[in-house]
């Protein structure tokens, strides 16, 4: 049997916890983690809209032209997403992704330009049209 | 959860939700579920989220902290995040064997929910947060406030009931608020949107990428994961007179992870972990008697009326 006192002490955690879990569904957002709102695909996207897919290009000291994954900056696909207004209007922070490049892959050639690229796919009805086209977000050169 | 319907039906409703959390539950389930949980983070911590380890060389001006980051003074990640990822997974296996000898079991648990939680506001400080791992973070904190369980205990307690009643909120609160967040963000016609399209030309799979000339099949996926968190994940709080239903329910939400995995290689690892609390995982070990004999586990009125004891 547990005490007065830890199920008084249970039964407020509980009450808290759900508080805080509702109140982050019905008005917070990311930034309230781990309480914000469960928004795993909780967008709508329109059937004939386009969707994006973002990636991180590079070319480095030897003039090769390479696609970088999140192993070589650190940052996963959807963190590049998630700054991608960042990097869109302060271009400059890229070099951090350089610099992170350099200390987790220090015996490949440095990173000289890097590239925000999004791809946009054509949907009609749902459907990939076939169309697609890329957009540079984002473009940085060691000065 | 497993376990008969209330009999006292007559009780007011309100008497009988303040009751809920609190029917007893076996000390060996919540020993088990701790060697889990605790030997589940040096898997995470090593291989599903080695990836925050990368944010130890991301340069500070790209940690974009979370209000929890900026509420308490939690340092910017740097090279410290390395020795983080070794002490967590010692804390973990430290609490694993702590959970198997029955020592220990709040500093243990208390230190590996703190580090772990560091752990995720490290990883989710960089533009995306994930939201896969409430019900294992609650776990994380929940489970050591129990206090000693032995993994041949065959007692039943009110704070391992506790424990796990709160542990089975979260994981229904992680469907039916996922699909509450659809309706506030995407709108009463999310389901009829494109979103699960967009999901599989982001992520696409051998198996899911003949969907996208299918599109009928992704917009009937849209109303099943409605309905499924919608409307059948709040039935996995149910105290089933027949426990076949709640693991037929729990194996359904784990048949969906895989299902979703093989469609968009994302998995809920942490939350499936946490989804166990749902099963009667006592009956991994067997039980010691009060006598010190080794014994099965014996049908109580809590298992439900066709269970049959083991052997």
């Amino acid at each position: 049997m547990l005490t007065a006192t830890g199920r008084s002490l249970r039964s407020a955690v509980t009450a808290v916890l759900v508080v805080l879990v509702l109140a982050g569904t019905f008005v917070g957002d990311d930034d309230d983690f781990p309480f914000g709102p469960f928004k795993m695909y909780a967008g709508r996207d329109d059937p004939n809209g386009l969707v994006p897919d973002t990636r991180v290009e590079a070319v480095d000291s030897s003039g090769r032209l390479r696609v970088v994954d999140e192993s070589a900056t650190g940052l996963r696909r959807a963190e590049i997403e998630g700054q991608a207004e960042r990097f869109r209007a302060q271009p400059e922070l890229l070099a951090a992704l350089a610099t992170a490049h350099a200390r987790l892959r220090p015996d490949e050639p440095r990173l000289v330009e890097i590239r925000v690229v999004e791809r946009l796919y054509q949907l009609r009805d749902s459907r990939p049209t076939g169309e697609q086209r890329e957009l540079v977000l984002a473009r940085w050169q060691a000065p | 959860m497993a376990g008969a319907v209330s009999t006292s039906t007559a009780a007011r409703p309100a008497r009988l939700v303040a009751r809920w959390p609190y029917s007893p539950a076996p000390l060996a389930r919540i020993a088990v579920l701790r060697v889990i949980v605790y030997l589940f983070v040096p898997v995470d911590v090593l291989l599903t989220t080695a990836w925050v380890n990368g944010h130890a060389s991301v340069p500070g001006e790209l940690y974009v902290p979370l209000r929890i980051g900026r509420l308490l003074p939690l340092p910017t990640p740097g090279p410290w995040v390395e020795v983080l990822q070794v002490v967590l997974v010692l804390a973990a296996l430290a609490a694993a064997l702590a959970a198997v000898r029955d020592r220990l079991p709040r500093l243990t648990g208390w230190l590996v929910a703190v580090l772990y939680f560091e752990w995720m506001v490290v990883a989710m400080s960089y533009g995306k947060v994930d939201h896969d791992r409430f019900a294992f973070l609650v776990a994380l904190f929940v489970l050591p406030s129990v206090g000693r369980a032995a993994l041949r205990s065959r007692d039943r307690t009110e704070a391992a009931g506790w424990a796990l009643a709160v542990i089975a909120l979260a994981v229904v609160a992680t469907y039916t608020l996922a699909a509450v967040a659809k309706i506030r963000f995407g709108g009463w016609d999310w389901v009829d949107g494109a979103t699960l399209t967009r999901a599989v030309v982001r992520r696409n799979t051998p198996l899911s990428e003949p969907l996208l000339d299918v599109p009928v099949v992704l917009h009937a996926a849209a109303y099943g994961v409605m309905l499924l968190e919608l409307v059948v994940a709040p039935l996995l709080l149910v105290r089933w007179r027949d426990p076949r239903v709640t693991w037929g329910l729990a194996g359904l939400f784990l048949g969906f992870h895989l299902m979703t995995f093989s469609m968009v290689t994302i998995i809920f690892l942490p939350h499936c972990v946490a989804l166990l609390a749902f099963l009667p995982l006592e009956r991994l070990v067997p039980a010691r008697s009060h006598t010190g004999a080794v014994c099965s586990w014996r049908e109580h009125p809590d298992d439900g009326p066709r269970e049959r004891p083991r052997r």
